[in-house]
């Protein structure tokens, strides 16, 4: 019951990316928004979708602690699953949490390389294998191609995907496919972009690269207290 | 009458392990004069510091139980409790913060905030002491101690502000840099005793500038008159600086860092400064006790001599003359001859002799006023008593106490040890509340339980050496609990006629798992199927079957009993006949609804070297540890992880070997969890093979 509530509440599913996996192997996405808007609450929502479904996450944080990061899980998988006894929640919770795994990094100490050899650590003593990665806090103006080029290879190398939090800063204005500027260089890696929008109280979802045509919407509305979706907007 | 108390600090020193806060101790005694002579942790000498006043302490250079001692520094009286660093005896170190009105966090330079250090902070944010920082050790090797403030801002959320900038790091260190008088301080003579004030030198005076900027910044957010007297651009007093700081450490939204090195006897006066400038006094703290006469109505307590006694007895130590209490006095006077009343017991006590401690020696006083504290002789009480004037009905909040996650079953040498064994026992389970001993009934062994694996070895080697009590040891026995996870219905009809009067009792209902309580019984039963007066027979029957399971006989927690129907006799239905019935329905519907073993899982934190991460993870993966993340500190990286204390024995030793000794580890309960299918048919292939052997 649990696992369907999350499913039915997945925002991207949501948003017509119906593929389980929205990536497929050695694919990168970009969640975009400003500053505080809920990047970081929307990838934990997509690595909630992949545990549930026994595939593993590495959560790569560049800017918070172990314990902020894991806090983000348990606040976003409590909203979620708000109306099961907090028995059942934390019975779930047991199952689904060895599935994720959380690394990080100072941002001045953070290499593809020394990633990869975490990584290998991980995997040669078959203690964790990802099937996703999410990497949280890259600045993508001073990062520059090289890295993510390195990172798109490390991912086709060990049959990944990683999703990206890409900050967009509120003095630029985007360019005209509605992408900041300062990503431009980069938007070619990108399988798949979405971008989040604070209106007023209101945060839209938005998607502007990867889509599959289709009759789903293009935009969803976000609760902004919980960032999950509006009820009123789930399966439409 | 109210006392001037303004010159009285309690105060605690708080830290990780190692990171040197008996030697910080040590030096504060000397430069206060209460102690002659320096004699270091781990010193040549043999002597030990002065606070390691237990044997063993001296031996392994850890401080394992919390000493008091008072001083004087400038005309403030400072009461000092020691507290040690390990987790397994943060119970210490909860009780003395308990009793305290403000800390020194002692951080290393070189290490900074380490796992410790964030319980301990966790710690004093719980009982709300308000703390200054000490930066130890600036004089190793890759020191750093700015960096340990950015540590002190982002991994414990502290608005931590530099009060110095050294002078010389490393084996520079010459001394500080004091950002409110704008001073170098150096420190000479043999033991750094004489303070010599200098201008500051040319090469740093830039950095002081811009670290005194952030400094007055910080502390105008508490201050009107600071913030107008910065806006003035007028000259900054120190005083006004320095009430602005405290402010805002007595509100926990500052914290003043000061460093040095205490080894080297390098700014310890300064922090003693600190301590008497920064941290606040017995009155400015609210304490508050629970009044027992009106339902444990919290009732705040008036630092005042004059008024009725309420004092705290949070240590107990067995010393040559007979039992040691340390109390802490929070409203009234203690005074030799006085009569107090133990809340707990209601026992009445004559106060006999009255002293202040200075680790084992002691100093008579003829009494201790509120806002002190200090150790009676001769009192019969647990630690955790509270002491009040007769006719007053106050208790101290209770503290908060785990329950033992591990036991070991103990047998002594001999007749001469069972007696020694006895004695110890007695006194260490009044001394720590974690600590607790019975003796198993059926297979008569005496069983001690504690906190974690080191918790009950250096209670064992305590035995030895301060009671000559030889005994052996069994392997460490795990706490598991089982539980049910499936609603299984029962219906009980027990019946013996075996002459004489007989036994009946039906009972039907079910029981089904509840997550949030250890044993709820409902009774819905209407119309008399069981007569209301047999009904606590019946849930002492239930609850009497929780005690052990009927396969694995492991204590069995959050069940739901509930009882729908059932039927008696009037002639030989009795207590006796419905608790046996009930016992009988217990074990009729418990292996139905499918028990599971639950296993205490421990939150294991390791502080490695990054080249030693791998190895590391390989071990906790190894002992069905769960890694919850890894985080890279720089030269040190930090690995977060759940796993079952069964598999923790002998960690520290293979750790050691695995990293060559430069990992270190904490460890703390975190929760029950289900153990897997493979592990529980292992455990329950053991509780066969000591049953038989038991036989």
């Amino acid at each position: 019951m649990l696992k369907k509530e999350i499913i039915y509440r997945n925002p991207l599913v949501n948003l017509g990316y119906e593929h389980e996996d929205i990536l497929s192997n050695g694919g990168l996405g970009a969640v975009l928004a400003h500053a505080g808007v809920g990047k970081t609450a929307l990838l934990v929502q997509v690595a909630l979708n992949m545990m549930i479904r026994e595939k593993s996450v590495l959560h790569l944080s560049l800017q918070d602690a172990v314990k902020k990061v894991d806090l983000w899980y348990h606040e976003l998988f409590h909203n979620i699953a708000a109306n099961f006894s907090e028995a059942e929640i934390q019975e779930y919770w047991d199952k689904i949490q060895p599935y994720r795994f959380i690394m990080t990094f100072r941002v001045e100490s953070f290499n593809v390389a020394t990633m990869e050899e975490r990584l290998t650590d991980l995997m040669q003593q078959n203690i964790f294998k990802p099937h996703t990665v999410i990497i949280d806090g890259i600045k993508f103006d001073e990062a520059g191609r090289g890295q993510l080029v390195l990172l798109k290879e490390l991912a086709k190398k060990y049959a990944m995907r990683i999703w990206f939090t890409v900050h967009a800063h509120r003095h630029e204005s985007p360019a005209e496919n509605g992408l900041p500027v300062s990503f431009l260089h980069v938007a070619d890696l990108f399988d798949v972009i979405v971008q989040l929008e604070a209106k007023g109280d209101e945060v839209y979802i938005k998607s502007l690269k990867g889509k599959p045509s289709g009759t789903k919407p293009h935009t969803l509305l976000l609760d902004p207290a919980t960032m999950l979706i509006k009820d009123s907007q789930v399966g439409s | 009458m109210k006392i001037d108390d303004e010159k009285i600090r309690n105060i605690g020193i708080s830290a990780h392990i190692d990171s040197g806060k008996t030697t910080l101790t040590e030096r504060i005694l000397f430069y206060t004069k209460r102690i002659h002579a320096i004699h270091d942790v781990k010193g040549k000498d043999g002597v030990g510091a002065t606070m390691d006043s237990m044997e063993l302490e001296k031996e392994r250079g850890i401080t394992i139980a919390s000493a008091a001692t008072y001083c004087e520094w400038k005309n403030y009286e400072i009461n000092i409790i020691d507290t040690p660093g390990h987790v397994d005896f943060t119970i210490e170190v909860e009780r003395s913060l308990r009793v305290l009105d403000g800390a020194i966090l002692v951080l290393c330079a070189v290490g900074g905030v380490q796992s410790q250090s964030i319980t301990v902070d966790l710690q004093m944010k719980r009982y709300k002491v308000p703390c200054i920082a000490f930066i130890n050790k600036c004089d190793r090797s890759g020191a750093n101690p700015f960096r340990v403030i950015s540590q002190l801002r982002s991994k414990l959320g502290h608005n931590a502000v530099a009060m110095q900038i050294p002078i010389g790091l490393e084996t520079e260190a010459e001394g500080v840099v004091d950002l409110v008088s704008m001073k170098a301080l150096y420190f000479d003579g043999d033991n750094g005793e004489t303070v010599r004030a200098e201008e500051i030198p040319a090469n740093l005076l830039e950095e002081a500038k811009a670290k005194r900027e952030e400094l007055i910044d910080a502390a105008s957010l508490f201050s009107d008159e600071l913030t107008e007297a910065i806006l003035e651009e007028k000259e900054i007093p120190p005083d006004l600086l320095y009430s602005a700081i405290r402010k805002g450490t007595l509100k926990r939204e500052i914290t003043p860092v000061y460093m040095g090195s205490a080894y080297k006897n390098k700014a310890i006066q300064p922090l003693l400064d600190g301590v008497s400038y920064l941290l606040p006094c017995p009155s400015e703290v609210e304490n508050v006790a629970l009044d027992m006469g009106k339902n444990e109505e919290p009732v705040t307590l008036d630092n005042d001599p004059e008024k009725p006694i309420v004092a705290l007895a949070f240590k107990l130590e067995d010393g040559k003359y007979g039992q040691l209490t340390y109390i802490r006095v929070y409203q009234g006077t203690v005074a030799k001859g006085s009569t107090i009343v133990n809340v707990r017991s209601g026992k009445k006590v004559k106060v006999g002799r009255v002293v202040r401690m200075h680790a084992d020696q002691m100093e008579d006083v003829e009494y201790l006023r509120s806002g002190y504290i200090g150790a009676l002789f001769g009192i019969e009480c647990s630690s955790g008593d509270t002491f009040v004037s007769p006719g007053i009905n106050l208790t101290m909040t209770s503290m908060y106490v785990p329950n033992p996650v591990i036991s070991l079953a103990i047998e002594p040498k001999d007749n001469k040890s069972q007696i020694a064994m006895a004695k110890a026992l007695n006194r260490f389970s009044k001394e720590d509340p974690t600590f607790k001993t019975f003796v198993d009934p059926e297979t008569n062994e005496t069983i001690i339980e504690g906190m974690g694996e080191l918790h009950l070895d250096i209670y064992v080697e305590r035995m030895r050496r301060e009671y000559g009590a030889e005994v052996t040891t069994g392997n460490p026995r795990v706490a598991y609990r089982e539980t049910i996870t499936l609603r299984a219905d029962f219906n009980y009809t027990h019946k013996k006629q075996t002459g004489g009067a007989g036994q009946f009792g039906r009972i039907a209902g079910y029981i089904e798992p509840v997550s949030d309580a250890e044993f709820v019984f409902e009774n819905k039963i209407f119309g008399g199927a069981i007569p209301t007066q047999y009904i606590p027979a019946c849930e002492k029957g239930f609850k009497q079957s929780m005690q052990k399971g009927p396969k694995l006989e492991f204590p069995i927690t959050g069940v739901k009993v509930v009882i729908n129907d059932g039927a008696y006799h009037a002639v030989d239905s009795s207590d006796m006949a419905f608790q046996a019935a009930a016992r009988g329905a217990f074990k009729e519907a418990y292996l139905r609804a499918k028990p599971v073993i639950h296993e205490p899982i421990m939150k294991v934190v390791i502080e490695t070297p990054p080249e030693f991460q791998g190895p590391v993870m390989g071990l906790l993966n190894q002992r069905r540890g769960m890694i919850v993340g890894s985080q890279d500190e720089g030269i040190m990286c930090v690995i977060e992880s759940q796993v079952p204390l069964a598999e923790m024995f002998g960690f520290s030793t293979v750790l050691r070997s695995s990293t060559q000794g430069k990992a270190q580890f904490t460890m703390e309960f975190a929760h029950y969890r289900q153990v897997p299918q493979s592990i529980a048919e292992k455990i329950a292939l053991e509780v066969a093979q000591n049953k038989k052997s038991a036989a």
